[in-house]
């Protein structure tokens, strides 16, 4: 038996040993392997997870919110966690919409997954439940589907935009996606940690279109009707500013119902509305006068082998008579005044036969052959809108170009741009392209258009308040590279309003199937409801303050000024736009009519009024009763206190010159 | 003997404490991340209501509904323009 003392050294010995055992295997552990170990540590109770950036917002010009992005959540269950399987399961089954056999399905699985995705509202009551486990993602949401569908467009499956907008402006929504270390508890549920977001995401930046959702659905709604109306086989409607190029509502529809982007795409021969064009070439370079006629052929007319028609034959017209009723005669017989080279370059100038330059993934150039490739009619083909093919938003902003003193603007869709804080990074300017016209030959050109609604082919668009400048367009549809019998595309773009226009509207049908195919009795009508639609809706963007001014003026006149002659409907000075002599009419009896209820009965016989005095109509001249002919003027006498003698002498008219 | 069982205690309060200082922070952090989830749980719930409400209004505002009810019920119709009246802004303001 060992002396204690040696016991007691053998036991510290042991001891010394032991801690010494202790230490080497903690340094091991702490030093040789600890970042090994510490790396698996990391992995048991932290998670580097993906922080998904907010995709930035679009919103409408009055920013209404068009496609947001929102937390939506997939669902895991695991059956096993649950606590009160068969309560549980009615909550998950009503919250998540399954039915009966899915859920019977989803128990006997280890672990059941629906993607979804659902949003915040439905898994609200799911939060709480042991086994539901809740993975968020962000989604993009649009408010109201249907509204500017094909122009927004949508996002492909890996987040990114797949059409529309959502393409073109995909670097600007997408933001920059984070990282951050989540923490887990033992049963993995995770839990965020500010301090553990190793690089924030970065929002994306937020778009307000120029898109005005009210005109928007006012546009969808007008298409939606005329198609199924007239049971055609599409259709596009624009609205744009032209003082800004701002495109305000794009409405596109097919037959079958779906929407692609034709106002952008889809081309089509132009017919009428390019004859405006070549009258602009004309003016331009001084080849024709205001008093300048031509012979209107009695309705036919074959040049180089090929035979033109006119709808409305006329004797002889002026360049504003074959705009008015759209002859194709008279603006064949005026373009031959204009060299190829002149007609090509004023149509290119217009931006016809190239891309307009709008944010859009895909655009049509339409086609415009250059001179060395027309053939011997071309130039006439060209002048009636043939030979040529345009897309609806060429138009647009080509009539856009008339609407702003011949300055053609690039058109656009984005009016702001701004950071998640509200900052604005960048705002729209109008970005003229280039002059097409002077002012002056713009200015004639729209006084062209505001006959063709008042006394031509566009009298279907006509305002009883508000005058309108615009053009109808009737062309054969060519079908497979050839002129399909019987099919036929109607167009109309219009001014509004005639003077300092706020607003062009282009609308297009194709293939009007029931009653007639004309321009004038399709889309002009369109049109006009689009246009009464927007002046009676709260936030459509007009500028009422000056629609006001535009509207007539003589409701502001006072009582007592009889004097002069007050400009109303008719531009005045009043430039005669034919020598022709129409059909001889009787002047309606007007006595004791309000003056624009008497206006309007003058205008609706065909004549032109010049309006003297004040108050309610009191006699013409020529008087009631008496021939004179079609669009020629009618004096109409006013006074505020005609209804009275009207009245006292049984309403008939009066017979007298004008006064003095 | 009694001064090394004082250093003994002495580290091994040093120990304790540490060691509930730690305890309490980690537990004060778990609650805190909880609270956080649950506070953006509650936050995206408002989000989807919001959302949800919005395009409610925005259906019930659309004039494919608001334009057949005022037609029905209050016998009312889209006005032509002879029947909308724009007053001129009066002179001088802005």
């Amino acid at each position: 038996m060992a002396r204690p003392a040696v016991r007691i050294q053998v036991v510290e010995f042991g001891v010394l040993v032991g801690l010494a055992l202790l230490v080497g295997r903690a340094a091991q552990v702490q030093i040789l392997h600890g970042r090994r170990w510490a790396e698996e540590a990391q992995a048991q109770r932290t998670e580097r997870i993906v922080l998904q950036a907010r995709r930035g917002a679009l919103y409408d010009r009055h920013g209404t919110p068009l496609a947001v992005t929102q937390e939506t959540y997939h669902v895991g269950i695991a059956p096993n966690e649950l606590r009160d399987p068969a309560a549980d399961g009615a909550l998950i089954s009503r919250r998540l919409g399954l039915t009966a056999r899915t859920w019977q399905q989803a128990l006997r699985r280890r672990y059941a997954y629906f993607a979804g995705p659902y949003s915040a509202l439905e898994v609200q009551p799911l939060r709480s439940v042991r086994g539901v486990h809740l993975e968020s993602v962000l989604n993009r949401f649009y408010p109201d589907p249907a509204v500017a569908r094909a122009t927004i467009g949508r996002l492909g499956d890996e987040g990114l935009g797949a059409s529309g907008l959502e393409r073109t402006l995909d670097s600007l929504l997408a933001g920059r996606s984070g990282a951050a270390v989540v923490l887990k508890d033992r049963a993995g549920r995770e839990y965020e940690s500010p301090a553990r977001v190793i690089a924030p995401p970065v929002p994306g930046l937020d778009v307000v279109l120029t898109l005005d959702a009210e005109l928007q659905e006012i546009a969808q709604r007008a298409l939606d009707d005329a198609l199924r109306r007239m049971d055609a086989d599409g259709g596009d409607v624009v609205m744009l500013d032209p003082g800004t190029g701002e495109v305000l509502a794009l409405a596109s529809r097919q037959r079958d119902g779906s929407a692609r982007p034709s106002a952008f795409t889809d081309t089509f021969e132009p017919g009428s509305l390019a004859k405006i064009f070549a009258a602009a070439a004309l003016l331009s370079l001084r080849r024709v006068s205001p008093t300048d006629h031509v012979s209107g052929e009695g309705g036919k007319w074959s040049v180089l082998g090929r035979t033109i028609t006119d709808e409305d034959p006329q004797p002889s017209l002026t360049l504003a008579d074959a705009i008015r009723v759209s002859s194709n005669i008279a603006i064949a017989k005026f373009a031959a005044r204009l060299t190829p080279a002149e007609q090509y370059a004023t149509l290119r100038d217009f931006g016809f036969g190239a891309f307009t330059g709008i944010e859009f993934p895909a655009e049509a150039t339409g086609r415009l052959r250059p001179p060395s490739e027309w053939t011997r009619t071309s130039a006439a083909s060209l002048a009636m809108g043939y030979e040529l093919s345009v897309t609806p938003i060429q138009v647009a902003m080509a009539y856009g170009a008339l609407a702003n003193d011949g300055l053609l603007l690039q058109p656009t869709l984005i009016r702001e741009i701004r950071s998640a804080g509200g900052g604005v990074r960048y705002r729209h300017r109008p970005e003229p392209v280039r002059r097409v016209v002077s002012q002056d030959v713009a200015v004639a050109l729209r006084n062209l258009l505001r006959g063709v609604v008042e006394r031509g082919t566009g009298t279907e668009a006509a305002l009883t308040n508000f005058p309108v400048a615009a053009k109808t367009g009737t062309a054969r549809r060519v079908v497979n590279g050839r002129y399909a019998a019987g099919e036929y595309t109607a167009s109309f773009a219009a001014l509004f309003p005639a003077d300092q226009p706020q607003l062009v509207l282009v609308v297009k049908i194709d293939n009007p199937h029931k009653g007639s195919y004309f321009a004038a009795q399709t889309a002009a009508p369109v049109t006009r409801s689009m246009l009464e639609q927007a002046l009676a809706a709260r936030t459509v963007a007009l500028d009422r303050a000056r629609l006001s001014t535009a509207a007539p003026r003589a409701a502001a006149a006072p009582a007592d000024d009889d004097g002069g002659l007050v400009p109303y409907v008719v531009p005045w000075p009043y430039q005669p736009d034919s020598a022709g002599v129409g059909p001889r009419r009787a002047v309606p009896d007007v006595a004791g009519l309000g003056l624009r209820e008497a206006v309007r009965t003058l205008h609706r016989r065909g004549f032109r009024v010049a309006l003297r005095g004040w108050g309610v109509a009191e006699h013409t001249w020529p008087a009631a009763g008496d021939s004179a002919a079609a669009g020629s003027m009618v004096t109409l006498f006013a006074d505020p206190h005609a209804a009275d003698r009207v009245r006292s002498r049984g309403g008939a008219p009066p017979l007298r010159g004008p006064r003095r | 003997m009694a001064k090394g069982r004082h250093w003994v205690a002495l580290w091994l309060v040093a120990f304790l404490v540490t060691t509930w200082l730690v305890y309490a922070r980690q537990t004060a952090a778990i609650r805190a991340a909880r609270e956080l989830a649950d506070l953006r749980a509650r936050r995206a719930n408002l989000d989807g209501h919001r959302a949800d409400l919005e395009r409610r209004i925005r259906a019930a505002e659309s004039r494919a509904v608001l334009v057949p009810r005022a037609q029905a019920r209050l016998g009312l119709h889209l006005p032509s323009d002879s029947e909308i009246v724009l007053v001129p802004a009066p002179s001088g303001s802005r």
